[in-house]
């Protein structure tokens, strides 16, 4: 069984088993996997470079919609120019996260500095959207329901639903002692003062 | 919204063209609101670390904006123009948290 992440002096560290270290990767590159764009042959190379993406569209995937939401809640001409602008770019960032975090189970033992815990933090919050979204989580019920599967022994060989449920479960541990490592570290002066919207991974 | 030209047709008085410009800006930055909203999977802790570290908000107040999102189910966390809040908002999505923005005036 993992252990759970600690603050620490030299960080933020964690140590996974062999089967959980498969587990998270294969996890990581699902979501990487949905997050790759859609390549068009045509496209304009000119928008790809300057990050634009002209045809952006809302997902059709639930999960991916999750990922990548409406900026705005009644606009939807303002929601679809927000897109445009900045769909390709979030993809991108969040695709680089999971990447990062995944090349990080390269070994057992896990140590993570402010910017690695951002990475791990993000990576393992759209696991969880994803895995909510296939789970039907839409709701606190929903989600108290998919907390009380714990047991292992209770899943049969092809309960795929019971199966996701332990996945998820595991997922929340690891980040809730993930983000009370951070909050400590935060706490004892880890904070690098970033204002307010000037934080390192805004819209670039 | 005071026109510009109003500035113009009266006397060049000393200090007047400096009150006029701050007027001016004032009324071109309509202010934009961030909102954050409620969903059953982003942890209270993660929520609150967030808006702690990103936009650098103490431990008290991050928490209440957190149990805002929590109970009422949205929460305005911050505001500003609508670049600002636009940037945020793209911010705040990387995070996995949902947010959009609003004109303000525009809730309740």
């Amino acid at each position: 069984m993992a252990e759970p992440f600690t603050y620490g002096r030299r960080g933020i560290s964690g140590r996974f088993e062999d089967a959980e270290r498969e587990l998270l990767r294969g996890l990581f590159r699902d979501v990487v996997a949905l997050l790759e764009p859609d390549e068009t042959p045509e496209e304009d190379p000119l928008a790809a470079l300057v990050g634009i993406s002209p045809e952006a569209t809302e997902p059709e995937d639930p999960a991916l919609l999750r990922l990548l939401p409406n900026a705005s809640k009644d606009d939807a001409e303002e929601a679809r120019e927000f897109r445009r602008l900045t769909e390709r770019s979030l993809r991108e960032s969040k695709a680089g996260a999971l990447r990062a975090a995944s090349l990080g189970l390269e070994s057992r033992d896990v140590l993570l500095d402010a910017a690695g815990a951002e990475h791990w933090a993000t990576a393992l919050t759209d696991v969880r959207l994803v895995l909510a979204e296939r789970l039907g989580i839409h709701s606190e019920e929903d989600a108290e329901k998919i907390h009380g599967v714990t047991d292992w022994s209770d899943v049969g060989d092809d309960d795929v639903d019971a199966y996701l449920a332990l996945v998820y479960n595991f997922v929340t541990w690891l980040q809730t002692t993930l983000v009370d490592a951070m909050l400590a570290g935060y706490r004892a002066g880890g904070a690098r003062g970033t204002g307010p919207g000037e934080g390192s991974r805004g819209s670039r | 919204m005071e026109p510009m030209s109003l500035s113009v047709a009266t006397e060049p008085a000393p200090g007047l063209s400096e009150e006029t410009t701050t007027a001016t800006d004032t009324a071109r930055i309509v202010p934009w609101n961030l909102v954050v909203w409620n969903d059953p999977v982003n942890l209270m802790s993660y929520v609150s670390y967030v808006f702690q570290s990103y936009f650098g908000y103490s431990e008290a107040k991050a928490d209440a904006l957190m149990m805002q999102v929590h109970t009422e189910g949205r929460s305005i966390v911050s505001h500003g123009s609508k670049e600002t809040v636009e940037r945020q908002a793209v911010a705040m999505h990387n995070f996995g948290l949902w947010a959009t923005v609003e004109r303000a005036g525009e809730d309740g």
